[in-house]
């Protein structure tokens, strides 16, 4: 029962990671730009979502709100950040993406201090379920409820509807789909506009899971999520998720089995290092 | 129909192609013949708004083209079959056809289908396949019918026959001529010659970037000098 446990733990964390990942796996498919300041918009998602919560009581209202404003974050980024730069070689764009990601932590911690903030009445938090001798607390259930359906949602609307039709072309190929008149720019809106709703909820959730929203919580994430998405393929979404679920369970069987040698950080990097020796081209990748 | 005007086009500071005359006119083939490096993919591009033009004027019925982006050259009437084929190859072969017709009202759209699948059978039978697992000739059966879903009058086709079997090659230029019968104007880049000049009505050859030679299709086709010396191709 306790590998079984550490196996849903695993894949809890993995739920968090696809959250993150697929929107920089999107970004990177679109724009070919390494997008670190998605972290920002998770964190800045994270402080909303407990702001709401702390003064509103309400964690429906703290998902609403987390979500506009990652939302709005996301699509201004694009907009003031990348856009204007987007004809330079990508480590431009990379270099700019870190800066926006440093200010903004400096920022969260003026406004919200060093030490991060934990939410008044974290009633999900304190209710569990134990299922055959295992213990889940409700943050949990919720991130992978909540992982399960947004990405149905996306993958739904990438397959079925016009939109998502268009905006797989444009990733494709962009002059041939503009050429036949799909609005690039508005894909490109669209494709911030989903990554951020997605790293906004998730922000809230390991806000939630971990009791504590702190101004540097994006960094790490982002960093894996990073890895993840060359792991799964880069601009790969079927790779990107098994990558995503697949480093959440190694870490947390290796926190257990390894943690007299290194911590849970430590054991995600060192297993991407060993994965991408063997398979450089990523889990799901193509060789050449 | 389309006409161009001491068109001059290219990129940057290079020019492709200078002091361009050309009249594409509707129901009628026209080929553009010349060597690699000749500068008929820049003209075609041009046309379709990827490449600058340069100087000059191009004319589309009575609109000029100057400024308009490649998406407003394709709501004008004017759709690309690019060189390379460039169908999306993650994309099934419905859904490149749905991106062929996003001009198109869904009305419109679903009837340029129907034309599009009588006109290419095979592709019917392959809605749900990816593109990218296509067959060569099916890629360009399917280059074609993406473009054709624009409802286009005016067609641009860059390398029709480039690495297709033998009976792909004939059915795609027997395609052609059904298209021109309907009134489609049709401009052709083709490296097979030969098989240009079967189907041309109007044939203009370009040779580093200026016409060399221009002529009806019957004149070109009896005019055996002109492969020799425009293309450097002995044809048997």
């Amino acid at each position: 029962m306790f590998y079984v446990e550490l196996l849903l733990v695993g894949l809890v964390w993995g739920c968090t990671y696809a959250m993150m990942a697929l929107g920089l796996t999107l970004v990177y498919g679109l724009l070919r730009i390494l997008h670190v300041a998605q972290a920002t918009v998770f964190t800045l998602g994270a402080y909303v979502g407990l702001l709401v919560a702390n003064h509103t009581g309400s964690l429906a209202l703290a998902f609403v709100a987390a979500a506009l404003a990652a939302g709005a974050l996301g699509p201004l980024i694009y907009r003031l950040i990348y856009q204007p730069i987007l004809d330079k070689p990508p480590f431009v764009a990379l270099v700019a993406s870190i800066g926006v990601l440093i200010a903004m932590e400096d920022g969260f911690r003026l406004m919200f201090g060093p030490s991060g903030l934990s939410f008044a009445d974290n009633t999900w938090f304190t209710t569990t379920y134990s299922l055959a001798g295992m213990v889940l607390n409700l943050v949990q259930v919720w991130i992978v409820a909540a992982a399960v359906l947004l990405l149905s949602a996306f993958a739904v609307f990438a397959a079925r509807t016009r939109a998502g039709v268009a905006w797989r072309a444009t990733v494709s190929d962009p002059q041939m789909a503009e050429s036949f008149g799909v609005g690039v720019i508005g894909v490109r809106y669209l494709n911030f506009l989903i990554a951020s709703l997605l790293a906004g909820v998730a922000g809230v959730l390991v806000g939630l899971l971990n009791n504590l929203v702190e101004p540097g919580m994006g960094g790490v994430i982002s960093y894996k999520g990073l890895a993840i998405i060359v792991l799964g393929g880069l601009g790969n979404v079927p790779g990107t998720l098994v990558a995503s679920l697949l480093l959440g369970v190694v870490e947390s069987y290796g926190s257990v089995f390894l943690d007299r040698v290194m911590d849970r950080d430590a054991i995600a990097f060192l297993f991407l290092i060993i994965v991408l020796m063997v398979r450089p081209q990523g889990l799901l990748g193509k060789a050449h | 129909m389309l006409e161009l005007k001491g068109f001059a086009c290219g990129y940057g500071l290079v020019q492709a192609v200078e002091m361009l005359d050309l009249v594409v006119p509707a129901g009628k083939i026209t080929a553009l013949l010349g060597p690699n490096g000749a500068g008929k993919t820049s003209t075609i591009m041009a046309i379709a708004g990827h490449v600058d033009v340069q100087r000059g004027e191009v004319r589309f019925e009575n609109h000029d083209l100057d400024g308009r982006s490649p998406a407003d050259r394709t709501r004008l009437g004017i759709a690309l079959a690019p060189e390379g084929r460039r169908v999306f190859p993650d994309l099934t072969v419905a859904e490149n056809l749905l991106v062929g017709g996003y001009t198109q009202t869904a009305a419109d759209a679903r009837r340029a289908e129907e034309s599009v699948l009588a006109l290419f059978p095979r592709l019917g039978e392959r809605l749900r396949q990816r593109a990218g697992l296509l067959s060569g000739g099916e890629q360009q059966m399917l280059a074609i019918g993406r473009a054709l879903m624009a409802r286009p009058r005016l067609l641009l086709i860059d390398e029709l026959s480039l690495g297709l079997m033998p009976a792909m090659v004939d059915l795609c230029f027997e395609v052609l001529v059904d298209l021109k019968r309907q009134g489609l104007a049709v401009l052709l880049v083709e490296q097979n010659t030969h098989r240009a000049l079967a189907v041309a009505d109007q044939v203009v050859v370009l040779v580093s970037g200026r016409k060399a030679y221009e002529a009806g299709g019957e004149q070109a086709r009896c005019d055996p000098d002109m492969v020799d010396s425009f293309l450097g191709i002995r044809e048997m």
